[in-house]
C-alpha cells in the first residue's frame, strides 16, 4: 500500500534544525497545507517535549509520526486539537495554524475546534452505553439535524464496521472486541464529520488481523480526511502514510515522502532509527 | 527467646486476632437477637379477643358478627371471675369493718390487674382513657398479668447493705379463707378461654395510626416522619454535595489552596457532633433563617441535610474520579464542552457509585436521633400530608423509640410497640445499605466486564 | 476546506468574550456550590459560639470549667461543668480502652490472615454494625444491658476476667520463664525454668482467683452507668477503627512485609515491629476518629448512662452513673427551651462550643496523621 506515485510538496520542507529562529513571520498558506506548526513547542512545566517544530501536514494525506518513546510526539499530536489544554502544567509556545488560523490564538474556541479535529486514543475508549449512542453521541451534541440513524449506518459502515455490528446497535459497546472498539472510535470520530482525523498509535492494542483492518480504512478515509497517525510500527508508517515525520527529544528531525524517509533520509539519525541502530 | 515461644506467641497473636473478629460477628449477633425475634413480635404474636376489639372498634377492621359471638362466649368464660368477685364484696359489706379494712387495699390491687387483664368489670361506665376500655391485647402480656394475678410481688429491703430483694407471695395466701380464693385457681386455668388468643400478623402495624400513646395501633405516623426527614435530608444534600463534588474533581485546580481548605471544612462537617448539628438547626433554621415558626420538618430535613453533605460530597467525589480518564477524553476530543461532558459521561458513569452514596445517607439521616430533637420531632401526632411538612413538626421513628423508651408512663406496657420501631428502623437502615452494597456489587460487576 | 471551514472554530471577539464570561459565571457558580459545606461550618462556630458568648459574660469560665456544682434550675443556679466534662472524659476513655485493642487486632487479622474468602464474610459485620443507629443502641444499652448489669453484673464481669485472664496468665508466665533464663543453657535452664513456671504460675492464678471473686462480689446499684455506656460506645466506634486502621494496614504495602519475612520473622514479628510502626500514623487516625465518634454520641449516653452529673468515687469508678457533655445538651434543652436568653439557655451552646471545639481540634490531628501516612505509604 506504499504510495508509489507521491505527488511532491509545493514547498521544500523547511528543517527545524537548520534555521530555528528564523523563520519568516507567518508565510503565506500553501494551498495544500492543512495544519502548519512554526516554531512550535510544548512544555510540561518547564521541561519541553515538543521543541520548536516547524512542519506542515498537507491536506487529504496521511502523515505519519514517528520517533522513539517519549520524544514527544502524542504530545505534539494533542496540540493540535488543544488537548493539552486538560493536562495541568502544559503550555504553548510559537505558532500552529488549522486553516490557516490560529489554533492558539484568541479568537480559537478549543471546543468548536475539536469538533473540527477528530481524535482516536492508542487504548479504544468507547462510551460505556450502546454501539449506537456512542456513535451518535458526538453529532447529538453538536446539534446534527439530519437523519442521525442514516449518519451511523454511514459512519459505522466508513469505518468497517457496519457488517459486524448492525444487528446488535443497542448492546454495549464494552461487549465487543478490541480492535472492533477501535474501528467504533473511529466511527465515533467520523460521525462528527471532522476534517482532520488525529491517531495516535491506534493499532498498539491490537492483534494483526485486527490492525490490518484498521490500516485498510485509514487507506480508504484519506480520501476525505486529512489523517495523522503517530505509530511505533515502521512496516506500518511505511504502508500507510503519504509523508512521515521523524521526531526526536522533542524536535522534528525530518519530514519527507514517506518513500524518502525509508529509502534516502537526509538525516543520519533518522537513517539510524528507521534500520533499527538506535541506542 | 526460644523458638518455641517465637511460634507460641506467633499463634497467640493471630488468634487473638481471630478472636476479635468473632468478638465482634458474637457482638452483631447478640445486638441483632433480641432486636429481631423481639422486634418481629410487633408483628406476629398471639393476640386475644381484646386486641380484636380494639381492631374492630378502634381501625373498623374485622368480622362484627363473629366478633360477637366470640364475644359472648368470653363473656361466659368470665362470667365466673365477676360473680366470685360480687361474692367477695358482698361478703365485705356484711363483714365487719376490719375485715373491709384489712381488704381494701389488697382487693383494689387485684381488681386493677383483673381490669388490665380483662378490660372494664360489666355494668361498669366505660373508663375516660382508652387504655381502660380494653384488656390485654397479647397473650404474652395476658400471662405476665395473670401472673401478676397469681402472685403479689414486692421487694425487701430488710437488709440495707444488700441490694431490694424480690419476695412473691401468693395472693390465694392473702385471701386465703375467702369466697375468693377459687379466683386464683379459675383465672390461669381458664386464661385462654377469657381471652382466646389467636396467631395475629399485624403487618398494619407500619402504617396503623397510634392511639392513647401508642398503647393501641401501629407506628405509622413515625415512618411516615421519618420518610419525610429522610426524603427531605436527600433532596437538600445531594444537589449540593454532587455540585461541590463536581466541583472539586473537575473545576477546581488539583492542590490548590482552595481545594485544601474546602477539604478540611468537609472533613471538619463531617465530625461534628450530631447533637452540636442539632442546636444549630435550632439557632439557625428557627431562630434566625424562621423557615417555619417553630419545630418542623422543613428545618429538621435542612438539619439533617447538613448532617449527611460530608457524606454525599466524599461518595460524589470518589465515584466521580472512579471513572476512567479516557472516557473524558474522549468527550473532549469529540468536541463536548467540560460540562457536557460532565453531564453526558462522567455523571452517568459515576452513577451507581453516586447512588451507593446517597443511599447510605439515606440510612444515616433516617437513623439519626439527636438533629431532630429540637428541630423537628414530637412525640405524639398524626401522619402529616406533603404541604404541612413545611410547618408541622413530626413524629419519627429514632425520636419515638428514644421517647417511648425513657419518657413514657408505662414503659414496660408497650416494650413490643418499643422493640417494632427499633426493628423496622434497623430493617429499614439495613435495607438501605444492602441495596449500596448490591449497587456496589454491580458497578464492580461493570467495570469487570 | 479553507476559510469556510475555519471559521466554524473562530468566534468574534465579542462572542469569546461572552463565552468566556458565562463560563466564568458557571464556575462562580459551581465554587459558591461546593463552598456550601465551608458556609455550614462557618455558620455553625458562628452561631453556636454567638449563643455561647452570653454565658460566659454572665458567668465566666472559672466555675464552668473548674466547679462540679451542676445546679441550672434551681433559684440560685450553678453552672459548673466539671463534672460532666469529666463523665464525656470517662465514657470515651473506657469505650477507647476496649475498642481500641480489639478493634486494632481485628483489622490486623482482617488484613493479614484471613484469606479473602473469610474477609468479604467479615466486611458486611463491620458494614451492619456501623450502619445500626445510635438510638437502638441505646435502646439496647437501656432495655437489655442495664438490666442485666444490674442483676448479674459482678458475675459477668468475674467470668469476663475468668476467661480472658487464665490464658493472659499462662502466656506471660510462659513468655516470661523464658524470658528470665535466657542466661542460662542446656539442663539448668531447664530446670530453673521448671521452677519459674511453677512460681510465676502460683503467683498469677492467686491474683487472678482475688481479682475474679473481687469482682465477684460487686454490687451494682444502677445498670445505667458509666460502664455500660463505654461497652456500648466501644461498639459504635469498632467499625471506624477497624476499617481505617485495616487501610492504613493495607497501605504499607507487601515490599515491607515481604522483606522482614524474609529475614525469618515470624507473622506476630512482622507485624508488631514492622508493618504496625510503619502504618502507625493511619491506626493513630482510626483511633482518634473512633474518639470523635464516642465523644460526640448522644443518644446512647443519653439513654444509659443515667445522667448523674457527678464526679465517681473513687474517680476510676466506670461502675457509677455520670453525665456527658451531649446528653445534657440534649436533655436539658427541652427544659431550657422556653427561657431563651437565660444563663441555662446559653450554658448549652456553651458546652457546644467546646464539643465543636474538641471534635475540630481532634479533626486536624487526624487529618495531620492521615497526612503523614499518606507520605510514609507514597515513600
Ligand atoms: N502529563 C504530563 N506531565 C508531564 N510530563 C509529561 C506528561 N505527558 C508526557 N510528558 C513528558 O513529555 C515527553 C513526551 O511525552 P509524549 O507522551 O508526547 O511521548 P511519546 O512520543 O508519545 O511517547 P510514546 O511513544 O511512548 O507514547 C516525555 O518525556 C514525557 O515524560
Ligand atoms: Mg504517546
Amino acid at each position: 500500500m506504499v504510495t508509489t506515485a507521491m505527488p511532491q510538496p509545493v514547498r521544500p520542507v523547511r528543517r527545524e534544525q537548520q534555521a530555528p529562529a528564523a523563520n519568516p513571520p507567518a508565510a503565506p498558506l500553501p494551498e495544500t497545507a492543512h495544519v502548519r506548526t512554526d516554531n512550535f513547542s510544548v512544555y510540561y512545566h518547564d521541561h519541553p517535549a515538543v521543541n520548536r517544530v516547524t512542519l506542515t501536514i498537507p491536506a487529504g494525506k496521511v502523515t505519519a509520526i514517528i520517533g522513539p518513546s517519549g520524544c514527544g510526539k502524542s504530545t505534539l499530536l494533542r496540540a493540535i486539537n488543544r488537548m493539552n489544554d486538560f493536562v495541568p502544567g502544559a503550555r504553548a509556545e510559537g505558532q500552529l495554524w488549522y486553516c490557516g488560523q490560529d489554533v492558539y490564538g484568541p479568537n480559537c474556541d478549543p471546543v468548536e475546534l475539536r469538533r473540527r479535529i477528530g481524535m482516536v486514543f492508542q487504548k479504544p475508549n468507547p462510551f460505556p452505553k450502546s454501539i449506537f449512542r456512542n456513535v451518535a453521541w458526538a453529532p447529538k451534541i453538536n446539534g446534527y439535524r439530519g437523519d442521525l440513524e442514516e449518519l451511523v449506518e454511514r459512519s459505522l459502515r466508513q469505518a468497517a464496521l457496519w457488517d459486524e455490528v448492525k444487528d446488535k446497535l443497542d448492546r454495549s459497546a464494552l461487549a465487543l472486541s478490541g480492535g472492533q472498539q477501535q474501528r467504533l472510535c473511529i466511527a465515533r470520530a467520523i460521525a462528527m464529520q471532522p476534517d482532520v482525523l488525529l491517531m495516535d498509535e491506534p493499532c498498539s492494542a491490537l492483534d494483526p488481523i485486527a490492525t490490518a483492518h484498521i490500516e485498510d480504512l485509514i487507506d480508504q478515509l484519506k480520501t476525505q480526511y486529512t489523517v495523522v497517525l503517530v505509530t511505533h510500527n515502521m512496516q506500518q508508517a511505511g504502508r500507510v502514510s503519504d509523508r512521515t515525520a521523524f521526531m526526536y527529544l522533542g524536535e522534528l528531525v525530518e519530514v519527507d515522502a514517506t518513500d524518502i524517509i525509508f529509502t534516502r533520509p537526509n538525516n543520519p539519525r533518522t537513517q539510524d532509527y528507521i534500520t533499527g541502530r538506535f541506542g | 527467646m526460644n523458638l518455641a515461644s517465637r511460634k507460641l506467641i506467633n499463634r497467640v497473636f493471630t488468634s487473638v486476632g481471630v478472636l476479635s473478629i468473632l468478638l465482634m460477628a458474637a457482638t452483631l449477633v447478640v445486638i441483632m437477637g433480641p432486636i429481631v425475634e423481639r422486634g418481629l413480635g410487633a408483628f406476629i404474636f398471639r393476640g386475644t379477643v381484646e386486641h380484636r376489639r380494639v381492631l374492630l372498634q378502634q381501625f373498623g377492621r374485622g368480622d362484627r358478627e363473629a366478633l360477637e359471638a366470640e364475644s359472648r362466649e368470653v363473656a361466659a368464660a368470665r362470667r365466673p371471675v365477676y360473680d366470685l368477685l360480687e361474692a367477695f364484696e358482698a361478703q365485705l359489706t356484711q363483714g365487719p369493718a376490719e375485715l373491709r379494712r384489712q381488704y381494701r387495699q389488697p382487693l383494689n390491687e387485684l381488681k386493677q390487674h383483673l381490669q388490665g387483664l380483662l378490660g372494664p368489670f360489666p355494668g361498669k361506665p366505660e373508663p375516660v382513657l382508652l387504655r381502660d376500655r380494653y384488656g390485654e391485647t397479647r397473650w404474652d402480656q395476658a400471662r405476665a398479668r395473670c401472673d401478676h394475678i397469681v402472685y403479689a410481688e414486692h421487694y425487701d429491703y430488710s437488709d440495707p447493705s444488700r441490694m431490694g430483694l424480690l419476695v412473691r407471695t401468693p395472693r390465694a395466701e392473702q385471701f386465703a379463707g375467702t369466697v375468693l380464693e377459687p379466683l386464683f385457681t379459675y383465672v390461669p386455668a381458664h386464661l385462654e378461654e377469657m381471652l382466646r388468643p389467636r396467631w395475629t400478623c399485624y403487618a398494619r402495624f407500619l402504617t396503623d395510626v397510634s392511639y392513647d400513646s401508642h398503647f393501641f395501633g401501629g407506628i405509622g405516623p413515625e415512618l411516615l416522619g421519618t420518610f419525610y426527614l429522610t426524603i427531605g435530608a436527600i433532596l437538600f444534600a445531594v444537589p449540593l454535595g454532587v455540585v461541590s463534588a463536581i466541583y472539586l474533581t473537575e473545576y477546581a485546580r488539583p492542590g490548590s489552596r482552595v481545594v485544601a481548605l474546602l477539604r478540611t471544612c468537609i472533613s471538619t462537617l463531617a465530625g461534628v457532633p450530631s447533637i452540636v448539628f442539632g442546636l444549630f438547626g435550632l439557632a439557625f433554621f428557627i431562630n434566625t433563617l424562621r423557615v417555619s415558626p417553630s419545630k418542623s420538618v422543613l428545618a429538621g430535613s435542612l438539619t439533617l441535610g447538613l448532617l449527611i453533605l460530608p457524606l454525599v460530597i466524599r461518595a460524589a467525589e470518589e465515584a466521580i474520579r472512579s471513572v476512567p480518564e479516557t472516557y473524558k477524553l474522549a468527550a473532549l476530543s469529540l468536541g463536548a464542552t467540560r460540562w457536557r461532558t460532565m453531564v453526558t459521561v462522567l455523571l452517568p458513569a459515576a452513577l451507581p457509585g453516586i447512588l451507593t452514596g446517597i443511599v447510605i445517607s439515606m440510612g444515616r439521616a433516617a437513623g439519626e436521633t439527636a438533629p431532630i430533637i429540637f428541630t423537628a420531632a414530637v412525640s405524639v401526632g398524626q401522619p402529616l400530608a406533603l404541604w404541612q411538612t413545611f410547618t408541622e413538626p413530626t413524629p419519627a421513628l429514632p425520636w419515638n423509640i428514644f421517647n417511648l423508651c425513657s419518657e413514657h408512663q408505662a414503659v414496660d406496657e408497650i416494650r413490643h410497640v418499643q422493640y417494632g420501631m427499633v426493628f423496622t428502623l434497623v430493617l429499614l437502615v439495613l435495607l438501605l445499605n444492602s441495596t449500596a452494597i448490591f449497587l456496589r456489587a454491580r458497578i464492580s460487576r461493570k467495570l469487570r466486564g | 476546506m479553507s476559510s469556510g471551514l475555519a471559521a466554524s472554530f473562530l468566534i468574534s471577539r465579542s462572542a469569546g468574550r461572552r463565552k468566556r464570561l458565562a463560563g466564568l459565571l458557571g464556575h462562580a457558580a459551581l465554587f459558591l456550590t461546593a463552598s456550601s459545606s465551608a458556609l455550614a461550618i462557618l455558620f455553625i462556630f458562628y452561631y453556636i459560639f454567638r449563643d455561647a458568648l452570653p454565658f460566659f459574660r454572665q458567668r465566666g469560665l472559672r466555675e464552668f470549667l473548674f466547679s462540679t456544682a451542676w445546679y441550672p434550675s434551681s433559684p440560685e443556679p450553678a453552672f459548673g461543668a466539671l463534672a460532666i466534662f469529666y463523665g464525656s472524659g470517662l465514657v470515651t476513655a473506657g469505650a477507647v480502652l476496649f475498642a481500641v485493642p480489639l478493634g486494632v487486632s481485628a483489622a490486623i487479622c482482617l488484613s493479614d490472615t484471613l484469606p479473602f474468602r473469610a474477609r468479604q464474610m467479615v466486611k458486611p459485620v463491620i458494614e451492619i454494625l456501623a450502619a445500626i443507629p445510635s438510638v437502638a443502641f441505646g435502646f439496647l444499652a437501656l432495655v437489655v444491658l442495664a438490666p442485666h448489669l444490674q442483676q448479674h453484673g459482678g458475675t459477668m464481669l468475674a467470668v469476663v476476667a475468668g476467661v480472658l485472664g487464665l490464658p493472659v496468665a499462662a502466656l506471660g508466665t510462659w513468655v516470661a520463664s523464658d524470658l528470665c533464663t535466657t542466661r542460662w543453657t542446656g539442663r539448668t535452664r531447664q530446670v530453673l525454668r521448671g521452677v519459674a513456671v511453677l512460681v510465676l504460675g502460683a503467683i498469677a492464678l492467686l491474683a487472678l482467683y482475688h481479682g475474679v471473686s473481687f469482682l465477684k462480689a460487686l454490687q451494682i446499684a444502677s445498670g445505667t452507668n458509666a460502664l455500660n455506656v463505654a461497652l456500648v460506645l466501644g461498639i459504635m466506634a469498632l467499625p471506624t477503627i477497624v476499617s481505617v486502621s485495616e487501610d492504613a494496614l493495607q497501605a504499607v504495602g507487601r515490599e515491607l512485609r515481604e522483606g522482614a519475612y524474609a529475614l525469618g520473622a515470624t507473622r506476630a514479628e512482622t507485624m508488631l515491629f514492622v508493618v504496625i510502626p510503619a502504618a502507625r500514623s493511619g491506626i493513630a487516625a482510626a483511633i482518634i476518629l473512633g474518639i470523635m465518634r464516642a465523644i460526640g454520641e448522644t443518644m446512647v449516653v443519653w439513654m444509659a448512662s443515667g445522667n448523674a452529673a457527678q464526679i465517681p468515687t473513687p474517680w476510676y469508678n466506670l461502675l457509677q452513673p455520670v453525665r456527658t457533655l451531649t446528653a445534657t445538651i440534649a436533655g436539658d434543652m427541652g427544659e431550657a427551651d422556653h427561657v431563651t436568653g437565660s444563663a441555662r439557655y446559653h450554658v448549652l451552646f456553651a458546652m457546644a462550643l467546646c464539643l465543636v471545639v474538641i471534635s475540630y481540634t481532634l479533626n486536624l490531628v487526624s487529618e495531620h496523621f492521615v497526612r503523614r501516612g499518606g507520605r510514609v505509604g507514597r515513600r
